[in-house]
C-alpha cells in the first residue's frame, strides 16, 4: 500500500502491518488467520471420520496428527469427544464468524458504502488483534494436560462444569472460556463498526435502498451479534463461576462415584436457555452474509438486476427477527410444555418463508441471465442448492413432534453441515474468488477453481447427505463408535462411505490453498473492474490506498443492480450491459429498486 | 441520516466527531443484553431452584443516592463545560469522582453486611439467590471501573483545561457512559428488591 497524499506520515513496517489501522488490511488478516483455523478444524473432522468410519483402526495419520491422543495410532475415546468439541468451536465460530464476517464485512463496507474507512480504525484493529489472541488461546488448549474441552461445541453444563466428568473438562475447558470471551469481545468490537460506519458514513447519494445487498446482510448481522454475542458471554460468565468458584447456577444434585457434590439449586437447563439464545442467531450470523456474497454474484455474473430487491431486504429483516425467538427448537427434548414447543415449532417454521423468498429470488434473478460461471458463480449456485437442501431438513426438525425422534442423531448433523458447512462456506469461497481482485489485484486461476468447486460439492453431498439417512435410523451424533451397537451393523458401510468422501474433499481444498497462495503472489494482475459490475468497490483503483479513492469520494446517483438496462427500443442505456453506481441518470431514466 | 464527502485528508478527525456517539451508543446496547441475559438466568432459576428470602443491606439504598447525585454532578459538569465555565465544571467533575468512589465503597460494604447476614456466594452455604445478588452487583460494579477510569481522564483534562465549550467530546462520551452506568444501577437495584 502506497501513501499518495503528502499530509500523510510514513508508517513503520509495524503499523502498517501488523496493527494495520487500514480496514483493507484487516480483512485479510481476519482471512488469513480464518482460513488457518478451517484448515486445522478440517484436519480434525478427517481424523475422527477415520475413527468413525473405520473403527478402532490404526492409521499413520491419526498417529502423526494425534501424538499422545491416540495409541498405536487409534484415536482415545475421549479425545474423539475433544476432537468433534474443537472441531465445531473452530468451524462455527473461528471460520464462520470470524473468518467469514470480519474478511468480507471489513473488506466491503466502506468500498460498497463509499467511505474513507471503518468509524473506528483503531477499535477495528483491536477487533483483529483480540480474534488472533482468542485463537492462540484456543489452540493452546489442544496442548494442555487433559485434553482441550470436550464437552460438545454446546458445552453444557454438567459435563462441561465438572473437571471430574472428562478430562477435558479440567484447564481444556477454563481455557475455551476464556478464549471465547476475548473472541466475544472481538466480535462485539467489529459488530460496532460495521453498524455506525453503514449508518453514518455513507457517501453522497448512497441511501439505504440504493445499498447494495451485501451491506444489508453486514448490518443485520452486526445488529445480531450485538444482541446476541452478550448472552453468550453471560451464560459462559456463570459457567466459570460454577467451574472456578463453587456457585450453583447450572449444577445440582450431582452424585460422583456414591457422594454428593455441594453444588445444589442449579439448572443444566438454564444454560441451555441462555446458550441457545446466541446459538440460533448465531447461526443465522454465520449465514446471512454468505447470502449477501450470493446476492451479489449471482446478479453481477448473470448481467441481470437481483429479482426484489425489497424483497430481499425484508426476507433478511425478517430472518433475523424470526431467528431470536426460536432458540427453543434446540430444546424440544428438555421437558418443555408442549404448547411452549408448539410456540417455537410456528416460529420456526415462518422462518422457512422469508429463507424461500431469497432461494426464489436467486433463481428468478439466474433465469434468462447472460451467465457467466466463473468459479465464484459456481459456488454462489451451489449456495442456493445447498440451502434448500439443508433448508428443508430443517424444516422437518423443527417440529417437536418429529424432533423427539431425530434430536441429537446424525439427521441433525447431516441438517446443519449442509447448510453452515456448505451453504456458508460455499458463500465465503465465492467471497474469496469475486473479490480476490480486490484484496490482491490479482486474478485466481479459473480452471483450478472449477476442479475445487465441482469435487466440493459432490463430496461434500457424499458425506452429508447419508447422514440423513443413518439420522432416521436413530444412530446418535458425537459417539465414539458405531460398531458396538447390533442395531447399527448395517450403517457401518455407510460410515465408511461417508469416510471417504471426506478425505476427497478434504484433499480438493488443497487446490484452493495452492490457487489463492500462487495466484496472490503470481497471479495474473486483474484490471480495475475485472467482473464489470456497478457497486462502488470496482470505482476504487487497484492500488490499495488509505482513504480509498484520490480525491473526492463518488457520488452515487443510482441503485447497485443496472444490469442489462434497455430503453424502449430494446438497446442497452448506457451502451453496456453495467451502469456504474456514481454514473448520473440520464434525462429519462428512472432509479431501479424504487 | 446525512453522509459526508471528504475532500481532504484530515477525514479520521471528522470521521470520529460523526461516529464516536453512535459507536458508544452500539456499545450500551451490548452491555443491556448482557444484563438482560442474567436477568432471564435469573427469572428462570428462580422459578426452578430454591429461592432463599434475601434481606438488602442498606448499603445498598445508600450507594444508589450516591450514584445518582454523582449523575446530576456530572451532568452540571459537563453543561458547565458547555458554557465555558471551567472553574465551576472542575468542582463538579471532580465531585463525580468522589461520588463515584463513594459508590464503590458502600458497594464493598454492602457485601460485607451480606456475608454478616449468612449470604455467601459459593460452596456448599450459598444458594441461587445469593450467589445471583453478588454476581449482578459485582458485574455492575466491573463495567463502573471501566466508567471511573474514564472518569479519572476527564477529571485530568478538566483540570488541565483541555476542554472548552467548542471541544468536549471526551466528557460527553464519559459522561453518557456514566448516566448509562447509574440507570442500569437504578434498573438492578429495584431487579434485586423484586427478587429477594
Amino acid at each position: 500500500m502506497s501513501a499518495t497524499h503528502h499530509h500523510h506520515e510514513e508508517q513503520d513496517f509495524l503499523f502498517k502491518y501488523i496493527f494495520s489501522q487500514d480496514h483493507k488490511m484487516i480483512s485479510k488478516q481476519f482471512l488469513i488467520t480464518g482460513f488457518l483455523m478451517g484448515f486445522i478444524g478440517m484436519v480434525m473432522s478427517t481424523l475422527f471420520r477415520l475413527q468413525l468410519g473405520f473403527p478402532g483402526e490404526s492409521f499413520w495419520a491419526i498417529d502423526f496428527f494425534l501424538g499422545s491422543w491416540a495409541e498405536n495410532g487409534v484415536m482415545a475415546p475421549d479425545k474423539y469427544l475433544a476432537l468433534v468439541t474443537m472441531h465445531g468451536t473452530i468451524m462455527v465460530f473461528f471460520l464462520l464468524t470470524a473468518g467469514l464476517s470480519g474478511t468480507f464485512s471489513n473488506l466491503l463496507i466502506p468500498l460498497q458504502i463509499g467511505a474513507r474507512d471503518m468509524a473506528s480504525g483503531f477499535l477495528n484493529m483491536l477487533s483483529y488483534w483480540f480474534f488472533f489472541v482468542s485463537t492462540i488461546i484456543m489452540l493452546i488448549s489442544l496442548g494442555v494436560e487433559g485434553g482441550s474441552a470436550s464437552a460438545g461445541w454446546t458445552i453444557y453444563p454438567p459435563l462441561s462444569a465438572l473437571p471430574q466428568a472428562i478430562p477435558g473438562s479440567g484447564l481444556g475447558m477454563t481455557l475455551w472460556l476464556v478464549a471465547m470471551a476475548i473472541f466475544i469481545a472481538s466480535s462485539l468490537l467489529g459488530s460496532l463498526n460495521y453498524i455506525v460506519t453503514i449508518l453514518n458514513l455513507r457517501t453522497k447519494g448512497m441511501t439505504m435502498t440504493r445499498l447494495p445487498l451485501t451491506i444489508w446482510a453486514f448490518l443485520v448481522t452486526a445488529i445480531l451479534g450485538v444482541l446476541s454475542f452478550p448472552v453468550l458471554l453471560s451464560a459462559a460468565l456463570l459457567l466459570i463461576f460454577d467451574r472456578s468458584f463453587g456457585t450453583s447456577f447450572y449444577l445440582s444434585d450431582i452424585y460422583i462415584g456414591g457422594q454428593v457434590l455441594e453444588h445444589s439449586g442449579g439448572s443444566p437447563i438454564l444454560f441451555e436457555h441462555l446458550f441457545w439464545f446466541l446459538g440460533h442467531p448465531e447461526v443465522y450470523i454465520v449465514l446471512l452474509p454468505a447470502l449477501g456474497i450470493t446476492s451479489e454474484i449471482v446478479s453481477t455474473m448473470s448481467r441481470k438486476p437481483i429479482f426484489g430487491y425489497r424483497a430481499m431486504v425484508t426476507s433478511i429483516l425478517a430472518i433475523a427477527f424470526l431467528s431470536v425467538i426460536v432458540w427453543g427448537h434446540h430444546m424440544f427434548v428438555t421437558g418443555m410444555n408442549p404448547f411452549l414447543g408448539a410456540v417455537f415449532t410456528f416460529t420456526t417454521l415462518l422462518i422457512a418463508i422469508p429463507s424461500a423468498v431469497k432461494v426464489f429470488n436467486y433463481i428468478t434473478t439466474l433465469w434468462k441471465g447472460n451467465i457467466i460461471f466463473s468459479p465464484a458463480m459456481l459456488f454462489s449456485i451451489g449456495l442456493v442448492s445447498t440451502f434448500i437442501s439443508g433448508g428443508v431438513t430443517g424444516l422437518i426438525l423443527g417440529d417437536s413432534a418429529l424432533d423427539i425422534n431425530i434430536h441429537d442423531t446424525y439427521f441433525v448433523v447431516g441438517h446443519f453441515h449442509i447448510v453452515m458447512g456448505l451453504s456458508a462456506i460455499f458463500g465465503m469461497f465465492a467471497g474469496v474468488y469475486h473479490w480476490f481482485p480486490k484484496m490482491f489485484g490479482r486474478m485466481m486461476n479459473n480452471t483450478i477453481g472449477f476442479f475445487h468447486f465441482w469435487i466440493t460439492i459432490v463430496c461434500a453431498y457424499g458425506v452429508f447427505f447419508p447422514m440423513h439417512f443413518l439420522g432416521l435410523a436413530g444412530v446418535p451424533r458425537r459417539y465414539y463408535t458405531n460398531s458396538e451397537f447390533p442395531l447399527f451393523d448395517n450403517m457401518l458401510d455407510i460410515n465408511e462411505l461417508v469416510t471417504w468422501f471426506a478425505i476427497v474433499a478434504a484433499f480438493a481444498q488443497l487446490l484452493f490453498v495452492f490457487n489463492f497462495f500462487y495466484s496472490a503472489l503470481r497471479g495474473p494482475r486483474s484490471s480495475q473492474n475485472p467482473w464489470r459490475a456497478n457497486s462502488l468497490e470496482w470505482t476504487a483503483p487497484v492500488e490499495h490506498i488509505h482513504g480509498n479513492w484520490p480525491g473526492e469520494i463518488p457520488e452515487v446517483h443510482r441503485w447497485a443492480y443496472d444490469y442489462s438496462k434497455v430503453d424502449e427500443n430494446g438497446e442497452y442505456v448506457s451502451g453496456e450491459d453495467f451502469i456504474s453506481q456514481v454514473v448520473p441518470l440520464g434525462p429519462n431514466e428512472k432509479d431501479g429498486g424504487h | 441520516m446525512t453522509s459526508i464527502t471528504l475532500n481532504n485528508n484530515d477525514y479520521k478527525k471528522e470521521i470520529k466527531q460523526k461516529t464516536a456517539k453512535p459507536l458508544l451508543w452500539i456499545g450500551l446496547m451490548s452491555i443491556v443484553m448482557f444484563f438482560a441475559g442474567l436477568t432471564s438466568a435469573v427469572i428462570v432459576s428462580k422459578g426452578t431452584a430454591v429461592w432463599e428470602t434475601i434481606q438488602i443491606p442498606s448499603a445498598f439504598a445508600i450507594s444508589t443516592v450516591f450514584i445518582l447525585l454523582s449523575s446530576l454532578t456530572f451532568y452540571l459538569g459537563e453543561r458547565s463545560i458547555k458554557n465555558n465555565q471551567l472553574a465551576k465544571a472542575k468542582v463538579f467533575v471532580l465531585a463525580t469522582l468522589v461520588l463515584g468512589l463513594l459508590f464503590t465503597v458502600t458497594q464493598y460494604i454492602a457485601w460485607t453486611d451480606l456475608y454478616k447476614n449468612g449470604v455467601v456466594w459459593a460452596g456448599s452455604e450459598s444458594s441461587a439467590a445469593g450467589s445471583y445478588f453478588y454476581a449482578l452487583t459485582a458485574l455492575h460494579l466491573l463495567h463502573l471501573l471501566g466508567g471511573l477510569i474514564s472518569l479519572l481522564v476527564v477529571s485530568f483534562k478538566t483540570i488541565k483545561e483541555k476542554y472548552n465549550a467548542e471541544n468536549l467530546l471526551g466528557v460527553q462520551l464519559s459522561s453518557t457512559y456514566w448516566h448509562f452506568l447509574t440507570a442500569l444501577w437504578v434498573y438492578l437495584y429495584l431487579f434485586l428488591i423484586f427478587i429477594a
